[in-house]
């Protein structure tokens, strides 16, 4: 939100909803620097602007808020379809979870003979040398 | 005022005190008188989006008022306190300007009164961001950045109803003319307020930030069509009040008279 008087287009109605009916805007809210936009809720408005207006009232006037997203829900893409996103055969094998690796690494170290590498932190120093030999 | 002076006014000049004291309290009870005008859209504003941004912006003023008396009553001392000065006066005793004075009208004059009055506190807001008086100064800072999103929600409001013709029109017109003879009372002179401005404690007089005010606003009303409040008379701006006033007075003090002296 700026204080700069909003140009036409947001108050005449021509992109931001007919400034007349009321339809829903979904509002992302930051709870503070560094976290991601969650979604918080949704306001009813007749365009951008009150929407905003309102948005910072619901979900920002308590001082939750250090940044607001709000977003027209006509202008959202959904995707529900349960085809697509739940799919009724087995697909454990495209999870993380499984490739469990612990086990695999441990046999294949047993049978080279080689131990675990120690953390990084426990290694020895490098001898020192003339500057700029060590690595070479 | 009391013989032994409060230790935040020895750091201003003794004659400047009574009327930095009468310019804290003006402002004080257009804040309390704006607060809990608009408190009165809880419950019934036009949409419950519209109801809670108007609620919030209602307590809004009301914690600038708080801020304000308090810091009043910190600059009598002698055991002054907020509430007493805020609610413990006789209707005659308040100082809010006129153009607070009209009862809280439909949602065209609530717009109205909320432009014409966030406008002009603007600009006096503006004359006392460099005031001598360091609580003052300070405290003013915090409000003003408050009080840019309330000029922001009046504007877009008064845009919307300027630019639907017909009723929303019609009745924003018909409140601007209501309030157009007392829209600038909030710049009533105080009484010996040149030695406010000979000591800092405000950048200009009144009649100057009334002419900054008006500049300020111009353009919008040029722009929407609406007509321009004259030059009003700003006689008793802050010290005759209707009808409206002692009705809101009744309610917004009625609690506190229930129990007099109760610890709340």
């Amino acid at each position: 939100m700026t204080d700069q008087t909003p140009p036409d287009r947001d108050l005449d109605g021509t992109s931001d909803g007919d400034g007349r009916t009321l339809e829903p805007w979904e509002v992302f809210r930051r709870e503070k620097d560094g976290d991601p936009m969650r979604h918080g809720g949704s306001v009813m408005a007749p365009d951008a602007l009150l929407a905003v207006h309102y948005a910072r009232e619901l979900y920002g006037r308590r001082q939750e808020s250090v940044a607001l997203w709000v977003v027209r829900r006509a202008d959202i893409h959904d995707l529900a379809d349960p085809d697509l996103l739940q799919p009724p055969l087995d697909r454990s094998f495209k999870k993380p979870g499984g490739y469990v690796m612990r086990d695999k690494l441990a046999a294949a170290r047993q049978q080279s003979g080689q131990a675990k590498p120690k953390a990084r932190s426990g290694q020895p120093k490098r001898p020192t040398g003339p500057a700029g030999t060590a690595d070479r | 005022m009391t013989t032994t002076r409060s230790a935040l006014s020895a750091s201003i000049d003794p004659a400047a005190e009574a009327v930095l004291d009468e310019l804290i309290l003006s402002m004080a009870d257009d804040e309390f008188v704006i607060g809990f005008s608009d408190s009165e859209w809880t419950g019934i504003a036009p949409i419950l989006e519209e109801d809670i941004a108007m609620s919030s912006l209602a307590q809004d003023e009301l914690g600038h008022a708080r801020a304000l008396y308090e810091l009043l009553a910190e600059l009598r001392g002698a055991g002054q306190t907020a509430d007493a000065i805020a609610y413990d006066r006789e209707p005659a005793d308040y100082r809010h300007a006129r153009l607070l004075d009209h009862g809280r009208g439909d949602w065209a004059m609530t717009i109205a009164r909320r432009y014409l009055y966030d406008t002009a506190d603007g600009s006096r807001l503006e004359g006392l961001a460099k005031s001598s008086f360091a609580p003052l100064r300070e405290l003013v800072d915090k409000i003003r950045r408050e009080e840019r999103y309330h000029v922001m929600h009046a504007t877009t409001w008064l845009e919307r109803l300027a630019r639907h013709p017909g009723e929303p029109r019609d009745r924003l017109i018909a409140s601007l003319e209501e309030l157009a003879p007392d829209a600038a009372t909030v710049f009533t002179p105080l009484d010996g307020e040149a030695l406010l401005v000979e000591t800092g404690l405000i950048a200009e007089s009144m009649a100057a930030l009334e002419a900054r005010w008006r500049a300020t606003i111009t353009p919008l009303f040029v722009g929407l069509d609406l007509p321009m409040p004259p030059p009003g008379d700003l006689d008793g701006g802050r010290t005759t009040h209707g009808e409206p006033f002692r009705w809101l007075w009744g309610e917004f003090t009625s609690v506190r008279r229930s129990d007099p002296g109760a610890i709340w």
